[in-house]
């Protein structure tokens, strides 16, 4: 089903729900920075895909589609479900890389909602600048983009999809325990 | 406890490590001195992991990667042969090639437009008119080759020295084991497309060491993911009868004889049944042996830098970036013969317990980087780590298990052996020098080597 440049029109996204979207990703990353993973969860559509590729450096003329291609190394490729064993994992008390725990700030900036093909589902658009300091001074910078849809459930949003792109190519560092 | 005495950085590296009562000394873990030591002696001689065949099928595919600290191009020729040489420019050392991978006629220097063709050979450059015939010999201005380039089912590995033995010898009996793991169904194995990079702050043989036989950490390190996976239960205690640390120069296999431990973390009934099913035709094609060996709790690392799990499918190694910083660099490895739903599976499962967000993964790099770091304090150096975990389990003459053999997983005989190498290289003046660890029971089956080898 394909829509008409006046059906996209009239679902433009109003200042209203632009707010709401922004506010909703922010709530996201507070939840994830104060380590409430089972409210985070509930934030997460059951048909969740939450996708990180890994990042080769290659030549502008070579066209080769690495991104998208989920039959390669991501450092995610999860469902709900996978997600659901990482914080699990989490709560088992052994966890010890995170105890003492990690000292964690997610900044979100860029923040841009796009309709959708559905009138529920939104894309979102936004950047990432995540921070994590452990024991005395272990110190990681992790900055990227991702690539989100959205969807109406009642009176929230909930996170059905979401693509981030690392700008890194070597992982700067000795683990990726943090959700982006 | 013991502390150490003094032992010069510059020689007499057996005075590092007491293979009789397992002590070793800290330094090794952080001294300037002995990781250059290291550079010279072990990875500019050893044979370095430099692909997989899968990973250049066409002709001018190439990839790059370090052998030791040295930047390499290897590439896929049009004769099919695979050459590697140094990743810089004859004229001013500049880097040439700075894509991971890719395919091309030919690697062109951008600082004065030297061009090489897929040999590392110069074919050409910007303003030639700026030399006369006398100045330069192009035919002879080529990127440093590597001295030997050599094939084992699909493994390709590449070494700076003419005199280092055969890849067939390096590798002597530890192909017993390898063979579980490249060649368990027809069609050998492929890697997964995709290289995942990261960087620890640790010294590289914390990598090896733990793959080569800690199954002891395990239990302990891994709790977290081993209940996260199985809703709540840790790891059963290991069997310490029916399960084998093997070493052979250097290169080590801890493994389980239960057939489904390692198999059992990727947590995924297809990935189990595929291989339940390929169990009995592993059997005809290795022996009942290995088709029990195969997907038990175990772990693997060749020597110098290379470690992979199998049955869990992660291949990788640790590059050395200094003594107390190393670049991890992982693939996944599969049978070519799988369906490509169980290869994407696979993946899937490994990312999810063995990459660098893996529920497994995760709890390794702190342990690695406090226990590197930490030997900066100058009296804490001094206080030797204990390896003696197992001194006395040797099993002399095993009927079938081929190599130095240990009995009980839990132990560091593995290690020890694998230090007992690192002194070899580390002193050894020639690598004609290099003796077997132990005498092989294998002969007679050769690695192809790759130079002028018109078919792979």
């Amino acid at each position: 089903m394909t829509s008409t440049i006046e059906d996209r029109a009239s679902r433009r996204p109003t200042l209203e729900l632009i707010k709401e979207l922004e506010q909703t990703l922010y709530r996201e990353v507070r939840l994830l920075d104060q380590e409430r993973h089972d409210e985070w969860m509930e934030m997460l559509a059951e048909d969740l895909h939450y996708h990180m590729p890994g990042i080769e450096t290659r030549y502008r003329r070579d066209k080769t589609e690495t991104l998208h291609d989920l039959s390669r190394m991501c450092y995610y490729n999860d469902d709900k479900s996978t997600i659901q064993l990482r914080v699990d994992r989490l709560k088992t008390g052994t966890a010890w890389s995170e105890d003492p725990p990690t000292r964690y700030a997610h900044l979100i900036t860029n923040i841009e909602v796009e309709p959708t093909e559905r009138p529920e589902e939104y894309r979102v658009y936004s950047n990432f600048y995540a921070y994590r300091s452990r024991n005395e001074r272990d110190e990681d910078t992790l900055v990227g983009s991702r690539e989100d849809l959205w969807r109406r459930e009642g009176d929230r949003f909930v996170l059905v999809k979401r693509f981030i792109l690392p700008k890194w190519s070597v992982l700067l560092s000795k683990n990726l325990n943090v959700f982006l | 406890m013991p502390v150490n005495g003094q032992v010069s950085s510059g020689g007499d590296f057996g005075k590092l490590i007491d293979l009789e009562e397992g002590w070793i000394d800290r330094r090794i873990f952080n001294d300037q001195k002995i990781y250059e030591r290291e550079l010279q002696q072990i990875f500019a001689r050893s044979w370095n992991f430099v692909a997989h065949e899968s990973q250049l099928p066409k002709a001018g595919d190439f990839l790059t990667t370090y052998m030791g600290e040295d930047p390499v191009i290897v590439a896929r020729q049009r004769d099919q042969s695979i050459k590697v040489f140094i990743n810089s420019c004859p004229h001013r050392g500049n880097r040439v090639c700075f894509a991971d991978v890719g395919n091309t006629r030919r690697f062109v220097c951008n600082y004065h437009g030297w061009a090489f063709d897929t040999a590392g050979k110069l074919s050409g450059m910007h303003a030639e008119y700026g030399y006369d015939e006398t100045d330069i010999d192009k035919s002879q201005t080529r990127m440093q080759p590597v001295a030997k380039v050599a094939a084992y089912k699909g493994l390709v590995f590449a070494t700076f020295d003419p005199d280092t033995p055969s890849l067939e010898d390096w590798l002597g009996d530890f192909r017993w084991y390898l063979d579980m793991l490249l060649d368990n169904e027809e069609g050998g194995t492929e890697f997964i497309g995709g290289c995942i990079r990261s960087e620890f702050p640790a010294n590289w043989k914390f990598g090896v060491e733990n793959f080569i036989g800690d199954a002891s950490h395990a239990g302990w390190t891994h709790d977290s993911g081993a209940r996260a996976t199985t809703g709540g239960i840790s790891f059963p205690d290991i069997d310490m009868e029916n399960s084998f640390h093997s070493s052979v120069n250097g290169h080590g296999w801890e493994f389980g004889t239960e057939g489904v431990g390692d198999i059992a973390i990727l947590g995924s009934p297809a990935i189990m049944e595929y291989y339940e099913k390929l169990r009995p035709k592993m059997a005809d094609r290795l022996g009942k042996m290995r088709s029990q060996i195969w997907g038990s709790v175990a772990s693997v690392s060749m020597f110098p830098n290379i470690s992979f799990l199998p049955g869990i499918s992660t291949f990788r190694i640790w590059l050395p970036k200094g003594p107390e910083k190393f670049e991890l660099r992982t693939w996944v490895i599969v049978n070519k013969a799988m369906p490509d739903d169980l290869k994407r599976e696979i993946t899937k499962r490994v990312m999810l317990t063995f990459g660098p967000g893996g529920l497994f993964e995760m709890d390794d790099g702190e342990n690695w980087s406090n226990c590197t770091t930490v030997n900066r304090g100058e009296v804490t150096r001094r206080q030797l780590l204990h390896y003696g975990s197992g001194l006395s389990r040797r099993v002399d003459d095993h009927p079938i298990l081929p190599g130095t053999v240990y009995r009980g997983q839990c132990s560091d005989a593995n290690q020890r052996l694998f230090y007992e190498r690192w002194v070899d290289l580390m002193e050894a003046k020639s690598m004609k020098d290099l003796p077997h660890r132990p005498q092989p029971r294998m002969t007679g089956r050769e690695t192809r080597e790759l130079i002028g080898v018109s078919a792979l």
